[in-house]
């Protein structure tokens, strides 16, 4: 007879009704796509961030030797690349080894770089590149140079660049150019080997970078674990990224929150509103259902099933609206759609109806109601 | 035959006005009293306290061996789940419930629903057809009839009925009136406030009210108040 009188109770009511479940439609749309934009904004920010590149480098320590010599600017290569590979860990994208000389092209000095070309476009995926990262002829030494000395130089793809350095020489085949937006511009990116020969430092590297996937919290915890593994060298996440990409995220999260709450509230309001004009039309049969011997517990826990029922409804009716709304917004924000998170719709209808049944108070109100007055007409 | 129904000295004030000023009578098991007089007179105001609806200012209102002054809102409940059947003169029914449902609702908060019982009722009532209309598709006597059903669906000790031909045209008060005439044949104590004279006589005693007092106990009475 309970499921009976509350589908009665739905139906008798149901254009007045209309309006709650509207509201909690509305509301658990909208918190809906809020929460899974904020479940999933911290992967998304990740995934932002790490546009900007490298986030953590190896550096040689104050302390760092070479041979047993003096303190030096340099580092072993592969010890720096064995510790990494130590560690297994899948968060890192790319790791490239840099090793920096000032050579010659003809009269121009020009830095180069000697790295794992390779790994470029994972470490710097928002380079913009003309031509390619890796050359399509092995029999080739490539270079990926700079869109300043490109022009300085009076160069094209396809060009031969011929640098020089301490009496040896290499002639390089230009096969990418790269517009960075910074210093890279004015640099040109070689084999790391090739640059190590020209050097005379083989298997030394100047530093190392890495693109680590995760939180700031994430990426300061795996450089805490490689500078363990590298006690003599300087391992640290390059703080401009990680604090911004902390900061960022806690002011979106903070956002989100306040959005939410003001949107339950708002929510909560409205089926107030609502619940208040229909306990008014109940009071006459609530009087009857006391008159009958219905004790106010029961007949209260019907209206609140009632109202439960059209938060559980509403919901989850709009949990599915909200989660097309945060694809819509993850399109618009981040150019690319948000995961599903499926512990959205738990917790949206969850929400819902402890909106629904905190706006309906005026309902618990109608357990106050004197059947002897209503009937008087009071 | 048991006392039923015992009233000794009731008051009932509204704030400064006294609709029931210190009004005494017994009523026993099986009787039919037609309570009368006019409007504002109490009428209602002492069935609304013998049904546990309301309660007394002072003085003792007794049914069944239970003092009704002196229940919690919860001994009321039950007291009237148990014991009151009540037929109102603007019948009272759920407009969204079927006339099946209003009487099964009855049961509901009495103890547990049984269908079965719930339709025989209605068709003992002359409504074995329409148990599944609302009331809104029921003509006022048809209505009158399922607050009738509902009123004895848990077979409660007393029928207390406020003007329950006062909203029915004659063709559906005789109706009625008949079925008031069945159910003390049957052995139900019922108290049945009316203005008609004509339906008061067919009560086996009058109780007339009149600002709040007793006013005349007709000699045609069985018992004495």
């Amino acid at each position: 007879m309970f499921w009976r009188l509350l589908w009665k109770l739905l139906r008798g009511s149901s254009g007045r009704l209309v309006v709650a479940i509207l509201a909690l439609v509305s509301g658990a749309m909208v918190i809906s796509a809020l929460l899974n934009l904020e479940f999933d904004i911290e992967r998304k920010l990740t995934q932002e961030f790490r546009m900007l590149g490298a986030n953590l480098v190896i550096s040689p320590g104050h302390d760092a030797q070479i041979n047993g010599a003096a303190p030096a600017a340099l580092m072993n290569e592969s010890e720096a690349f064995a510790a990494i590979q130590s560690l297994k860990d899948p968060a890192v994208v790319a790791a490239a080894p840099f090793l920096y000389i000032v050579e010659r092209a003809g009269d121009t000095p020009v830095v180069v770089a000697g790295t794992k070309l390779e790994e470029l476009p994972e470490l710097e995926p928002a380079w913009r590149i003309e031509g390619q990262w890796t050359p399509s002829r092995q029999n080739q030494i490539p270079c990926i140079v700079g869109r300043n000395v490109v022009r300085q130089l009076h160069l094209a793809l396809g060009s031969t660049l011929l640098l020089s350095y301490l009496g040896k020489t290499t002639q390089a085949t230009l096969v990418g150019i790269v517009d960075a937006g910074g210093a890279e511009d004015n640099q040109v990116f070689m084999g790391l080997a090739e640059v190590q020969r020209l050097a005379g430092l083989p298997g030394q590297i100047g530093l190392a970078q890495l693109s680590v996937r995760g939180t700031a919290k994430n990426i300061s915890e795996f450089a805490a674990r490689l500078a363990a593994a590298l006690p003599s060298y300087e391992v640290r996440p390059i703080r401009q990224v990680t604090e911004a990409e902390g900061d960022l995220l806690n002011r979106i999260r903070l956002l989100i929150g306040s959005m939410v709450v003001l949107i339950l509230a708002l929510t909560a309001l409205c089926v107030l509103a609502t619940m208040a004009a229909l306990a008014m039309e109940r009071r006459q049969d609530v009087g009857l259902m006391k008159a009958l011997g219905g004790s106010i517990a029961r007949i209260v826990a019907l209206f609140m099933a009632e109202v439960g029922v059209l938060g559980a409804a509403g919901g989850f009716v709009g949990a599915i609206l909200g989660i097309e709304l945060s694809r819509w917004m993850g399109q618009r924000v981040f150019g690319t759609a948000i995961s599903l998170r499926w512990e959205i719709f738990p917790l949206t209808i969850a929400l819902m109806v402890a909106v629904a049944l905190a706006g309906a108070l005026p309902l618990r109100l109608l357990g106050k109601v004197k059947p002897a007055v209503i009937f008087r007409g009071e | 035959m048991a006392t039923l129904v015992q009233v000794e000295n009731l008051r009932k004030e509204f704030g400064n006005v006294c609709a029931l000023a210190g009004v005494s009578f017994r009523v026993e098991a099986g009787e039919w009293i037609a309570i009368m007089g006019p409007s504002g007179s109490g009428k209602t105001t002492l069935i609304n306290i013998l049904g546990g609806l309301d309660m007394p200012t002072s003085g003792q209102a007794i049914v069944d061996a239970i003092d009704v002054g002196r229940l919690d809102e919860s001994g009321l409940t039950r007291f009237r789940a148990q014991k009151i059947g009540f037929i109102f003169q603007q019948f009272h029914l759920v407009p969204y419930l079927t006339a099946l449902e209003n009487v099964m609702l009855a049961q509901y908060f009495h103890s547990t629903t049984d269908e079965k019982e719930a339709r025989e009722a209605l068709e003992r009532v002359g409504l074995g057809d329409r148990v599944e209309h609302l009331p809104g598709k029921l003509s006022g006597g048809e209505q009158q009839r399922v607050a009738v059903a509902r009123a004895l669906i848990n077979h409660p000790k007393l029928i207390l009925a406020d003007e329950p031909t006062g909203n029915l045209d004659e063709a559906n008060e005789e109706t009625v009136i008949q079925l008031f005439h069945e159910l003390h044949r049957e052995g139900h104590t019922i108290l049945m406030v009316t203005h008609a004279p004509s339906i008061g006589r067919l009560a086996d005693r009058r109780i007339a009210f009149a600002h709040g007092r007793l006013a005349e106990v007709p000699a045609s009475s069985k018992t004495s108040p």
